[in-house]
């Protein structure tokens, strides 16, 4: 145990980069979800099968082959935009935060797609009809009706998604993010002690799971009270 | 253009000799990961807390890590122990698939539980009813009829499971494994042609995963037909 | 001469509850052998439970039942030899959509009374005979009218051999044009001399069939008699209300 002395410091700062990419990431794989089953959904065509291959390629594909495709090829993609403007620059690097946070929110963004438009379609049709013939507008349907029953049915799929998200974090580590595993194989080559520093690393992810999952069981719990009957 | 065509050929065959290598660590992981998710299942279900409590906590324990920090823990970690590097299980952890395999099949086998408890859990209560009526003890109930209907209502969702342990092998390349990931890199080190070869191996990876999903339909199809009228 | 029938189910100061609420209250019920015994009431009078609780699927909280002899509690062996010859016919019939109606009829002999392939299917073929559908065998649930499936459920429950049948609700989930098929195979067994123990809204069935008659209202017995004193001369006030629901459709 005293070898992990002296990086508590560094386990710290670097479960702090895991949170920051969480909730980026976070962010734009609802976006993506979103964006994806609404054009799932759609009577656009195009839509349509742009949206079924994009859940197609990021459901297919090894999470680790996205997020390398995605620093090396935008790497070289900005590289080599770059070069027709100034011909002297040799690389442009993409920080891996970001080429990171991007393909793990494409990734669980596909999954999401999937859920959110499930949860549309089993809104009921007798609730949207009543809500129109009220005279709400489709947007007003859609915020006061459709997306409240729909988040009700997504919510638990929705809380695996977040925890694919937590946990594929740990793949940035391969494009050289210094995360958690990053400062373990740093503290390994100078303690010797590889197992302690990587049950840490699992500790620490364990840890945000177990959040994760709390906080997904308080929102059911709320988003499910008016489905509670009092005697 | 020609140039890249015939880099992209030559690195599709190259990553395709390596898919030996991938259904290896898929197929035995596989096996393994549902003999011990059959363990954990009926440690699960089980009327004995503490079994269940066993198997709630393995569950939550390898759900609730990233696949890639439990392969390091085997790979990088366990040699840490002596008493490991003197026990049999040695020729097996020393190598980059060796540990590949625990690592994967003691996952898979964390989700796969969980799939068959919700397929027991869907298997309609009457019929269990019915069996005990009849005079049926409690293990024939469930061998011979529990079992058989919930294997049938599990097998869409350890379709997806399946599918995720393919994705998984390929994170065996970050331990030495030389499957078709692990070639991949190599080749990618070596062109610096990145979009080429990962766009060719994602494709490879796209259609295996569409050929399983065809597979694992027919299994349904097969298995569902006594829903069929 | 008179034969005395001995009990073959004694029921005594059973009490059932669910957490709080008190479904059986204080239930006494003899059944002799070759009784036909029909349990009519308003839903949620308990009736379902109390059959239930005879072979076990439900378990009671405090009184005796005892079933040719044995008595009914937590002892595994006891529930088994009496469920070997207690059959039960399910409103949803619950046969094994997996196997094949012969399967059906043939697991639990196999299985519980260790007979062999041949002997069970011998058995299974004769009662399916019995209840009118012998060509259906290997066809499986699914394809088999509802009627006919609770023939079949009806048929694997004889194939056990039992000492009494229990019916909870033959008939509720059955088309009306497809009761009489199942309610004939029931006066068939009842002519037979088959101790049985009817719940059922069927009051025709009730009348023509039943020695007895016992009227159940939230979680008690109010009354019972031959059809002709319940139907003809009802004593009890909710027995009266009830009678006037059900006859006057």
């Amino acid at each position: 145990m005293e070898a992990l002395s002296g990086w508590w410091d560094d386990y710290f700062w670097a479960s702090i980069v895991v949170l920051k990419i969480f909730l980026t990431s976070l962010i734009f794989m609802v976006l993506f979800g979103l964006v994806g089953a609404t054009a799932k959904l759609s009577n656009n065509v195009v839509a349509n099968k742009l949206a079924s291959i994009y859940t197609v390629v990021f459901r297919g594909t090894p999470e680790i082959l996205v997020v390398l495709l995605l620093y090396f090829g935008s790497a070289l993609a900005l590289t080599t935009i770059a070069q027709v403007f100034d011909p002297s620059i040799r690389f442009i690097d993409i920080p891996p935060f970001w080429a990171g946070t991007f393909a793990i929110s494409f990734i669980v963004g596909s999954y999401a797609t999937e859920t959110f438009r499930g949860a549309f379609l089993s809104v009921s049709q007798g609730n949207i009809e009543a809500a129109r013939a009220l005279g709400l507008t489709r947007f007003q349907t859609l915020l006061h009706v459709q997306i409240p029953e729909m988040w009700r049915v997504a919510l638990p799929p929705f809380g695996n998604h977040m925890l694919s998200l937590v946990k594929d974090t740990s793949l940035i580590s391969i494009i050289g993010l210094n995360e958690t595993l990053y400062i373990a194989k740093q503290a390994t080559s100078v303690t010797g002690k590889p197992f302690t520093m990587y049950i840490v690393v699992g500790a620490i992810y364990l840890g945000f799971s177990t959040v994760i999952t709390l906080v997904v069981m308080l929102l059911e719990k709320y988003a499910n009270q008016h489905l509670k009957v009092e005697k | 253009m020609t140039e890249s065509i015939s880099l992209i050929s030559g690195s599709v065959f190259s990553m395709l000799s390596g898919i030996g290598v991938t259904f290896q660590l898929i197929f035995i992981s596989a096996i393994l990961g549902m003999i011990l998710a059959v363990i954990l299942l009926l440690m699960r279900i089980s009327n004995k807390w503490y079994l269940n409590y066993l198997a709630q906590l393995y569950i939550y324990i390898f759900r609730g890590t990233p696949i890639l920090v439990q392969l390091f823990i085997i790979y990088y970690g366990l040699p840490q122990f002596e008493f490991v590097r003197e026990s049999f299980l040695w020729p097996v952890l020393r190598d980059g698939f060796g540990c590949a395999v625990v690592a994967l099949f003691l996952n898979s086998a964390a989700y796969t539980t969980e799939i068959l408890r919700g397929g027991v859990l869907s298997v309609d209560k009457g019929l269990v009813e019915a069996a005990s009526a009849l005079g049926l003890s409690k293990r024939q109930s469930f061998i011979h009829i529990t079992a058989p209907i919930a294997i049938r209502l599990s097998l869409p969702a350890y379709s997806n499971e399946f599918i995720s342990l393919l994705k998984s092998t390929a994170l065996a390349s970050t331990i030495t494994v030389v499957d078709m990931t692990g070639i991949g890199r190599t080749i990618v080190s070596e062109t610096f042609a990145p979009y080429e070869i990962y766009i060719s191996l994602a494709l490879i990876y796209i259609v295996l995963t569409f050929i399983i999903q065809k597979i694992f339909g027919s299994l349904e199809s097969i298995l569902s037909r006594y829903t069929k009228k | 001469m008179s034969l005395i029938k001995s009990p073959i189910i004694q029921i005594q100061n059973i009490d059932k509850y669910f957490n709080d609420f008190h479904a059986l209250k204080n239930i006494n019920l003899e059944v002799s052998e070759g009784e036909k015994i029909v349990i009519c009431g308003p839903s949620g009078s308990g009736k379902s439970t109390l059959i239930r609780c005879i072979n076990r699927l439900e378990v009671h909280n405090s009184g005796t039942i005892k079933i040719k002899g044995i008595e009914l509690t937590d002892n595994h062996a006891d529930i088994n030899a009496i469920r070997r010859e207690v059959g039960m016919v399910f409103q949803s019939f619950n046969l094994f959509p997996h196997k094949t109606i012969l399967e059906n009829l043939m697991l639990a002999q196999r299985l519980v009374r260790k007979k062999s392939k041949e002997e069970a299917k011998k058995t299974a073929m004769y009662f399916l005979e019995r209840v009118r559908i012998p060509d259906q065998a290997d066809k499986y649930p699914i394809q088999l009218s509802g009627g006919q499936q609770q023939r079949v459920a009806i048929a694997r429950a004889l194939c056990m051999n039992p000492e009494v049948i229990l019916f909870d609700e033959p008939t509720s989930a059955l088309d009306p044009e497809m009761i009489n098929e199942v309610l004939e195979v029931m006066e068939d067994l009842a002519k037979e001399g088959m101790t049985m123990i009817c719940v059922t809204h069927e009051m025709g069935f009730a009348r023509s069939v039943a020695d007895r008659i016992v009227f159940m209202d939230r979680g008690e017995i109010i009354e019972q008699g031959t059809p002709d004193e319940i139907f003809e001369t009802p004593k009890n006030e909710r027995l009266k209300e009830f009678m006037n629901q059900i006859l006057s459709h």
